[in-house]
């Protein structure tokens, strides 16, 4: 049966128009109404509203607390990619490589992080690192390292490094899961072939795991990049609220700080705004310095 | 078999879905204003014309410390004076982020009490939102006749053009708790001054083994109000305080600040503010209380209601003043005050005036401190001789009218969260000992100026 011209299009459209419509009403509409409020001068909790035109940008560039925000969002990936990636991988490796026994069992350990609600981790981690109740310091006292407890979540300096822990242990079993997927994909054959080359294991893990494994590890760290920049905002808000002064405060937090508590709603839509550019530009760099052939034997 | 699909029916029912679907996404703004019109002529339908007041009354309320059984009282009374009037209660907590875009689209309830996270009495101000009672207050008066401006404990806000907005119902009085039954078994005193405050704090420390001062660093404005206001009230008055609030250019950076805040440092650096309250919010500092890990915690007089599930057994609560002024003054009180008020907006604004007339009389003051253990912002409501109100406010009450002991401060208006959140950053930062008194008045000062320019 040929099919002419028009019951193409039609066809076509019948598939795409309504994921497009969804996607214009959830993702365009707010994204240009978020860049249309960052022109004006709105509490965001009523009717009236002024157009300002560029004083929100100019603001943001005067901030001297959105370069805290932005170095902590990016102290936050920096440390998240590194932690998860390195941890994720070793456990990767071991669970598939090691032939370790109960290693369904550690799958299942490692991965429950992940089907727990964020907010949860974020409580729980409070109460872990509470000053007088907390395991952390009772831990450290009970190994006799008193002077080394501190009340981390209040403490301007620690406050920020104590985050990357509850991220890093929330992050690792779906990155694990994923790289173990990518090494289960290996052929056993090219181990054979460079074990009776002569490589020993840290070379095999080095010259055939890993590169065979890049896509997967691409991935990741894509992954962790964009939920983090978008998404340590929930973490920050639990436990600590950007809290001490200003310490901990992500790009996000202090939008919501912004928007919803000072009542600087155009401010906030700013700040969003500026999110978006900084994580278009992230992944566009880690794109570029991350290209790398598809390796194949 | 496809022709046949999209010649069809179904194809026109699929065109007509999306039409449908754009149609929706696009026409919010034009249903707004056919909305309003239309309940723009309910309103006149529900109006006074006849004397009689009739119609929806849509009321929103925060339910926090206070719980909500007083407003439920209340508005059953008022059902049952006014039976036409159909009352849609808008209550929770978190009242204020749920009507939210109700007050965006400019449909708000009508009357609205204003308390509790989300909500800013400056903020509805400055946007508009809330009805000019300037002229109608005026005429309102109690049961026994006494007008009710005459009544007030605190005078209801006033803004740059003296125009009053909303009306204190609830007197909140931010102070200073302590662990009495600790007091009494130890035999530690209450401190009047703070001097004493600090001797006490001192004996606590080294007797109990325990930071005597704790309050939440995640809520910095704990503090700020609590402790900071009265002791810049005590320091310079009525006048000082309204400066602060304001961002005054030099109110920061006056001696007279200073002074108060040096205070602060000293507590610090004697080690008496519990070094883990950065991370702690409301709720955890409040347990730390309770739990005699600390002696002393500024909380307004909800405290004993919001953790009546929590307060052990044998636990007794004190109230004083917050004692940072000088020996052989008085200590200073600076009012908190939670209003009710009407939006400009109102669809109904007879039954919401008259539903504001209704809550302000001695009866339901009285009421208000049995249910809640706090203060209806009403003069001469005898406490002292009705058994259901809790001791401690009993106590409170009689030392909040004795001038010799205690001495109230008003302030203007609250502080704008614009100029409260940079200025609660720093005082985190003094209190952990990052920064010294005079860094902290410096931060203050350029919060203000950055305050007064986003003017």
């Amino acid at each position: 049966m040929v099919q002419s011209k028009k019951q193409k299009y039609l066809f076509l459209a019948f598939c795409l128009l309504p994921t497009f419509i969804m996607f214009a009403i959830f993702t365009l509409y707010p994204l240009f109404s978020g860049l249309y409020y960052s022109f004006f001068d709105w509490s965001g909790s009523a009717e009236n509203k002024e157009f300002i035109g560029i004083d929100n940008y100019i603001h943001l560039f005067n901030d001297a607390i959105i370069a805290d925000t932005i170095i902590h969002d990016y102290f936050l990936v920096v440390t998240k990619v590194i932690g998860i990636m390195i941890l994720a991988m070793f456990f990767a490796v071991a669970l598939t490589q090691l032939k370790i026994k109960e290693a369904p069992f550690y799958r299942i350990i490692f991965f429950f992080p992940n089907i727990m609600s964020v907010v949860v981790i974020g409580i729980l981690w409070t109460f872990i690192y509470n000053p007088s109740m907390g395991f952390i310091n009772s831990g450290l006292e009970f190994l006799g390292l008193e002077s080394w407890a501190k009340p981390w979540l209040g403490d301007e300096k620690w406050a920020l490094p104590s985050l990357v822990l509850p991220s890093i242990w929330a992050g690792i079993g779906l990155f694990m899961l994923m790289l173990m997927g990518g090494i289960a994909n290996v052929s056993k054959s090219y181990y054979e072939a460079a074990e009776i080359d002569g490589a020993n294991e840290w070379q095999q893990f080095w010259k055939v795991t890993l590169p065979l494994v890049w896509p997967q590890i691409k991935i990741s760290v894509l992954y962790i990049v964009i939920t983090t920049l978008n998404g340590s905002f929930i973490i920050v808000q639990i436990m600590t609220g950007g809290g001490p002064n200003n310490s901990t405060h992500v790009m996000g937090s202090y939008l919501y700080q912004q928007a919803f508590k000072q009542y600087n709603f155009g401010y906030g839509a700013t700040i969003g705004v500026m999110i978006l550019i900084l994580s278009l530009i992230t992944v566009l760099i880690l794109q570029f310095f991350m290209r790398r052939d598809k390796v194949e034997y | 078999m496809v022709k046949k699909l999209f010649n069809g029916r179904l194809l026109f029912l699929l065109v007509a879905m999306l039409m449908l679907a754009l149609v929706a996404a696009c026409s919010s703004d034009d249903d707004k204003d056919k909305d309003g019109e239309a309940k723009g002529e309910e309103t006149t339908d529900n109006g006074s014309s006849d004397g009689e007041i009739s119609g929806d009354l849509e009321i929103q309320y925060f339910v926090g410390g206070y719980g909500d059984s007083w407003w439920k009282e209340v508005i059953g009374d008022f059902k049952e004076k006014y039976p036409d009037v159909n009352i849609i209660e808008h209550a929770g907590p978190n009242i204020n982020e749920e009507m939210r875009s109700r007050w965006v689209s400019a449909d708000p309830p009508d009357v609205v009490y204003i308390d509790g996270a989300g909500s800013s009495e400056t903020q509805m101000v400055e946007d508009g939102q809330l009805m000019d009672l300037t002229e109608w207050i005026k005429g309102v008066k109690l049961e026994d006749g006494t007008p009710l401006m005459d009544s007030f404990i605190v005078e209801p806000a006033q803004y740059d053009d003296g125009k009053i907005y909303s009306l204190p119902l609830v007197f909140d009085t931010w102070g200073t708790w302590y662990d009495k039954a600790l007091f009494e078994e130890k035999g530690y005193e209450a401190p009047k001054d703070f001097e004493s405050f600090m001797s006490t704090m001192g004996e606590i420390k080294e007797g109990e083994d325990i930071a005597p001062f704790v309050t939440t660093g995640q809520y910095p404005y704990y503090f700020l109000r609590g402790v900071l206001y009265p002791a810049f009230a005590a320091a310079g008055g009525e006048e000082l305080l309204a400066n602060v609030i304001d961002g005054a250019e030099g109110a920061w950076s006056s001696d007279a600040v200073l002074e108060v805040m040096k205070k602060v440092e000293e507590m610090q650096k004697a080690g008496y503010i519990d070094e883990g309250f950065g991370a702690l919010n409301h709720t955890q500092s409040q347990m730390n209380f309770l739990l005699h890990d600390n002696a002393f915690i500024p909380v307004g007089f909800w405290l004993p209601n919001e953790m009546a599930k929590d307060t052990p057994e044998d636990f007794k609560y004190g109230f004083i003043p917050s004692p940072m002024n000088n020996a052989g003054e008085p200590g200073a009180i600076v009012p908190d005050l939670r209003p009710l008020a009407i939006a400009k907006e109102a669809e109904n604004p007879e039954a919401a005036k008259a539903f504001v007339e209704f809550v302000f009389t001695k009866e339901y003051a009285s009421l208000f401190s049995e249910h809640t253990g706090a203060i209806m912002n009403l003069t001469g409501v005898d406490l002292s001789t009705n058994e259901n109100v809790p001791e401690y406010l009993i106590d409170a009450n009689a030392m909040i009218n004795d001038p010799e002991q205690v001495q109230i401060y008003n302030k203007p208006h609250p502080m704008s969260a614009d100029l409260e959140t940079p200025i609660s950053n720093s005082l985190v930062s003094l209190m952990l000992g990052n920064i010294s008194a005079e860094e902290f008045v410096k931060e203050a000062e350029k919060a203000a100026e950055q305050y007064r320019n986003s003017k």
